[in-house]
């Protein structure tokens, strides 16, 4: 290894990588002429939607491919050495001490038999042979490194009795264990939840620059890009389309692909009604459906017959800007400044009548400790503490919380599959908080319908998309005859946007926004006038995201329903909510409208959480919060505030207020409540997290 | 008539090249095995067009003769087997003889292969199993027998009645000529005779009828138990599921034998319930709760799903009733108001006790499979679209754990005919002339020493139908792990 010590060219350099995998039907090329350069401490940002073969590029760096995976052309040289000429032992030399990986899933990266401090101590000892005392004190150095409190006591515990986030910092950990000269990180943060994820990015961050390691970031998260690399890969269908340093790629974009991509994610200035997502047209190409020339040409809106559709497309190297390449015939014809067309405007509906009002909900589980001899102790988990707003017809509530926050469970109350420990809910004047969906009459089932939130799960595999859309209809009674249901169901089809032929195809042959689509046709069966949707699009790439959208707007729209948008994504709330609920550990911290919520005074929560979205414009400025520790459980909470073990504001409280005493809703404009102890001066000093840098 | 041997003149020219095969295949077999201990892994490389070459050197040479051994082995095998249908009669020996007897056999084994291979896209997973040479292996051997039951049923294969006895051939070893055999009469015992003097050969194949008629209708059975009780213990967990999966632990926790001695002894059979009037005896106790889980399933099947239309709803288990009660009535109660329909007490009496020992196990299973697809986002579009329980139950999550489910009613199948030869040889159930092939194994257990013959020919045949259902079941479970 001494001769790599002192190696001072690329890291990594990938030469017009070709890498098929071989099926019993035909060869399946997963990524096409990939090229791409990290120099030493460099983090280059690998972009695309699912399939578009990015992590294949990272299971080719580590010669990882499985047995029908094959290298077809080109080469990766890490350090100058060519990866594919190496031996297997070679190879297991390399591989998690000069170049280590970080998955998705923390969980699975971590072997649930052995303590945390033995699989740390392994990576040197085997790699190095150092001592046992030594590799301790490594382990114990990195753990304090990726800054987990109480190091000693983490190296002692298994896997499982550590959170999420602190599962995925030791998996940082032992990635740095061996000081690795490259760092592949593939989707790293997309299992945890956004203040979480804003920590982990932040900390990768710093370590890149403590270590001096180069990284690859696979990612399908724009923002996040942003906010952690050097340089970006846009890939598509298996090829890179544009490369560049991210201030060029991200600014002056050279590729259609960049361009409809960034159109369609929902940046600060989008607007449901007056500047529209554009959605990208057309699906992604299956990898043995390719077009010929430009992959991108059927969906391209500078698409040229008889140009764009011949032939193999080269790079091209884009004159000004820093190694910045495209993968376009036209980029030098095409007006890359020209404005948006900005799609079809619409009037901002009126809210009307309140359809649904929630007085004080509270819903409390019980758990008995043990299962078998329970009744000694019970515990209650407060899922939903006093929960009260309203919404009104064709308005859009958003209702905002990590994971264990209680949306869930409020959903669950409301669509009747749980009874409310106490409180109303008033739908339409009736009250349904007691009702169990059993003894629900028709209507107000067919009025209060749910859209799930993962496409692959949402539809019965084993049945017709018409099958399943016609067992709403005859469940709500509409129509008369079977002829008539079979009408309605096309027409729900075509309220969709789908053709009419999907009737009669299963789930899996519709790819997951169809899937999407089908479950809100399902949804709006029986003219549903409150439609909880449970992040919708959060499971989707973001290209469809953003039709998937629109059409649940459109749909509400002509329907004048009401929907209750539940979601982590702050940024898609910005875009589509009328009204904003903040919610934590089953309390609401704040409501508002979206201009209240998104503007100070916030409360400490919503302030921490809009810090943590990563935003894809590199005109934003934000400041940066970072939330220590995790969410706590709702099995036992904190005493007062349920916020304050997070919270950067609490000592602006006077006299320990928040740790003994829950706050008490604070009117502050109209409309606007907030739920903390802050004095009125503090929170007008507030200054807002998200800027808009003067151009 | 001469004696037929195994082989008879063709195996004169075909025995030694037979016997060379077999030797070099095994000579080879134990090359390849050393070699790939200390031969490098073979290198793979890739063509300019795109596909890909593996080139290993001696040990993908030594791994091709083997193949090309092993096939010429099935050749040999092959023509032992079909020589005898365009040979005189006699040539072909006792297996070319075989051969011909199973004509039709082949013939009905050909039209299905290549009907299923010309239309696999289109057949689902039964389609997908022609992927898969071990699915394809054990799909043909179930096939074979179940061809056999049905052509023994046209008097086609069998050469003697199977309870016939003929004078003079008592124990009478493979390929012995019929003393006097008259006109028509098939001249030789192929298998030899038993010690009652009946042909073994005949036996056999009309042992397998009883086989698959009882084992797959007992495995269906026990299915419609399990399913009925185990979709409701895991949908609704709780009080139900912790009585229910008591139950079934205490039924699986009993030795099966014993449970068998017990239920087919003469004693508890005649026990029972007395009304005065009516004996409610321990079969037709058993029988009438088992039966009836089909016809309860059937009738929560269609009004779960048709209760919004009322007629259709009517017509469906109005339907179901009516057939389902009056086979309900002639099979369990033996009450068939017509007279037509009924069922032999011994073979009821097997039957219920395979249903009732088979169908706990399935009950886990499906609990099991429910509780894991509950969880899933249709169901709760289900419940949120106020969906009645045992519509989620049977239409949602029922179809979708029928991967699982399939493979292990293969399983059982063999499993339970495992199970009936267990009966057979202990004796229980059936009546002792009975050719079922667990009677017939017991039967000639006693001479095994001497004349092995009429115990082989039924124990090759049981394992070879159970070998054939475990294949298709890796078959399907390979291939339904596919999609």
């Amino acid at each position: 290894m001494a001769d790599t010590d002192t190696y001072d060219g690329p890291i990594l350099e990938i030469d017009k990588l070709s890498i098929s995998f071989f099926t019993r039907l035909r060869e399946i090329p997963a990524v096409m002429d990939f090229s791409c350069t990290v120099r030493p401490g460099e983090a280059m940002g690998l972009v695309g939607e699912s399939g578009c073969g990015k992590s294949t590029v990272a299971l080719g760096v580590m010669q990882d491919l499985g047995v029908n995976g094959r290298i077809v052309g080109g080469s990766i040289k890490f350090k100058g050495r060519d990866l594919s000429q190496m031996s297997q032992e070679e190879l297991r030399d390399i591989r998690g001490s000069e170049i280590a990986m970080i998955y998705q899933e923390p969980m699975a990266s971590l072997n649930p038999a052995m303590r945390i401090g033995k699989q740390l101590m392994e990576v040197p000892m085997i790699h190095f042979g150092t001592s046992e005392k030594e590799a301790y004190e490594r382990a114990l150095e990195v753990v304090t490194d990726v800054k987990l409190p109480d190091p000693k006591r983490i190296l002692n515990s298994f896997p499982h009795q550590l959170s999420g986030g602190q599962q995925q910092r030791i998996v940082i950990a032992m990635a740095l264990m061996s000081k690795p000269s490259l760092l592949i990180l593939d989707e790293p943060t997309t299992a945890l939840d956004v203040t979480v994820e804003a920590a982990v990015v932040e900390l990768v961050k710093d370590l890149g620059k403590k270590y001096g390691t180069s990284m690859l970031f696979i990612s399908h998260n724009l923002g996040l890009v942003l906010e952690t690399c050097d340089r970006i890969c846009v890939m598509y269908s298996g090829e890179t389309v544009e490369t560049g340093r991210i201030s060029d790629v991200f600014d002056k974009m050279q590729h259609p692909y960049t361009q409809a991509l960034f159109r369609s994610i929902p940046l600060p200035g989008a607007d449901k009604n007056s500047r529209p997502l554009v959605a990208i047209p057309g699906n992604f190409p299956l990898p043995h459906e390719r077009p010929n020339g430009c992959n991108f040409g059927p969906r391209c809106d500078y698409f040229e017959a008889g140009r764009c559709d011949q032939g193999v497309i080269p790079m091209a190297d884009v004159a000004r800007g820093d190694r910045h390449e495209t993968r376009c015939l036209r980029y030098a014809e095409i007006d890359w400044g020209a404005p948006i067309d900005v799609g079809k405007q619409t009037e901002k509906p009126e809210p009307g009548d309140v359809v649904l009002k929630m007085d004080n909900l509270k819903k409390y589980y019980e758990v008995a400790a043990s299962a078998l001899f329970g009744g000694a102790n019970k515990k209650v988990v407060k899922a939903n503490e006093t929960l009260s707003f309203e919404a009104r017809e064709s308005e859009t509530l958003a209702i905002v919380g990590e994971s264990g926050c209680g949306k869930s469970t409020f959903a669950k109350v409301l669509m009747g599959l749980e009874t409310a420990t106490d409180g109303k809910i008033l739908l339409h004047n009736s009250e349904i908080q007691d009702v169990p969906i059993e003894s629900r009459d028709t209507k107000t089932i067919a009025n209060v319908q749910m859209v799930f939130q993962n496409p692959f799960d949402t539809l019965n595999p084993s049945m017709t998309v018409g099958r399943q859309i016609i067992r709403a209809l005859e469940i709500f009674g509409v129509g008369e005859t079977e002829n008539d249901r079979e009408n309605r169901m096309l027409e729900l089809l075509d309220l969709v946007k789908l053709p009419r032929e999907f009737a009669g195809r299963m789930p899996r042959q519709l790819s997951g926004g169809q899937k999407q689509r089908v479950g809100i046709a399902r949804a709006f069966a029986g003219d549903a006038k409150i439609v909880v949707a449970d992040e919708p699009v959060s499971a989707l790439d973001v290209s469809v995201q953003a039709a998937v959208t629109d059409l649940l707007m459109e749909i509400q729209r002509k329907n004048k329903t009401t929907l209750l948008f539940i979601s982590h994504d702050l940024s898609i709330v910005r875009y589509l909510s009328d009204r904003v609920m903040v919610m934590y550990l089953g309390h609401v911290v704040e409501l508002g409208s979206t201009d209240q919520v998104f503007q100070p005074p916030y409360h400490p929560y919503t302030e921490a959480l809009l810090s943590a979205v990563p935003i894809a414009d590199t005109s934003i400025e934000k400041e940066h919060i970072v939330l220590e520790g995790d969410i706590p459980s709702a099995m036992n909470p904190p005493s007062g505030c349920p916020f304050q073990t997070r919270c950067r504001w609490k000592d602006q409280v006077p006299g320990g207020l928040c740790e003994k005493e829950v706050p008490a809703v604070r009117h502050m404009a109209d409309g606007h409540q907030v739920k903390c102890h802050l004095s009125d001066d503090i929170f007008a000093k507030m200054t807002p997290v998200i800027k808009i840098a003067a151009e | 008539m001469d004696p037929l041997t195994w082989t008879g003149s063709v195996g004169i020219v075909l025995n030694p090249i037979f016997f060379v095969v077999v030797g070099l295949f095994a000579v080879m077999l134990v090359i390849q095995f050393v070699l790939s201990f200390t031969a490098p892994p073979p290198s793979i490389t890739v063509n300019p067009d795109g596909s890909a070459m593996s080139s290993g050197g001696t040990i993908d040479l030594v791994g091709r003769i083997n193949s090309y051994l092993f096939l010429g082995l099935l050749g040999i095998l092959a023509t032992y087997m079909f020589s005898g249908i365009f040979t005189p009669y006699g040539t072909g020996g006792i297996i070319g003889e075989i051969g011909v007897r199973l004509l039709p056999v082949w013939i009905a084994l050909i039209i299905t292969f290549a009907l299923s291979m010309a239309f696999k896209r289109k057949l689902g997973l039964y389609g997908k199993l022609f992927d898969s040479v071990v699915g394809m292996i054990g799909f043909a051997i179930v096939m074979f027998w179940v061809f056999v039951a049905i052509f023994v049923a046209f008097d086609l294969v069998i050469t003697h009645d199977p309870l016939s006895q003929v004078s003079g051939m008592k124990n009478k070893v493979p390929g012995t000529p019929l003393r006097g055999a008259e006109d028509g009469e098939y001249a030789h015992y192929l298998l030899g005779g038993d010690n009652l003097a009946r042909d073994v050969f005949s036996r056999v194949m009309q042992g397998s009828q009883i086989v698959l008629i009882i084992a797959p209708a007992a495995t269906l059975f026990a299915f419609m138990v399990g399913i009925v009780l185990g979709l409701p213990a895991g949908f609704y967990g709780g009080m139900f599921d912790t009585v229910l999966s008591f139950i079934a632990n205490l039924v699986l926790a009993f030795p099966v034998i014993l449970l068998f001695f017990l239920l087919v002894t003469p004693e508890i059979r005649a026990a029972g319930i007395d009304f005065g009037f009516y004996m409610w005896r321990v079969p037709t106790i058993l029988a009438s709760i088992l039966f009836i889980f089909p016809l309860i399933f059937l009738v929560l099947l269609w009004n779960s799903r048709y209760f919004t239309q009322p007629s259709k709803n009517m017509l469906f288990i109005g339907l179901t009733v009516v057939i389902g009660g009056y086979l309900y009535l002639a099979l369990a109660w033996d009450a068939d108001p017509f007279g037509l329909i009924s069922i032999d007490q011994n073979v009821l009496i097997v039957f219920v006790a395979v249903v009732f020992v088979n169908s706990p196990t399935v009950f886990r299973i499906v609990r099991g499979l429910v509780l894991d697809i509950k969880t899933r986002d249709y169901v709760a579009a289900g419940q949120t679209r106020g969906e009645g329980a045992w519509y989620i139950m049977l239409w949602e999550i029922l179809p979708n754990a029928r991967g699982p489910l399939i493979v292990d009613f293969c399983l059982r199948i063999g499993y339970t005919t495992i199970l009936l030869g267990t009966l057979g040889f202990f004796g229980l159930g059936l009546e002792s002339e009975s050719p079922d092939w667990g009677t017939t194994i017991n039967a000639g257990r006693r001479l095994l020493g001497i004349y092995p013959h009429p115990a082989i020919a039924p124990a090759l045949s049981l394992m070879t139908l159970v070998l054939g259902l475990n294949l298709l079941a890796d078959g399907l479970r390979e291939e339904s792990l596919k999609d």
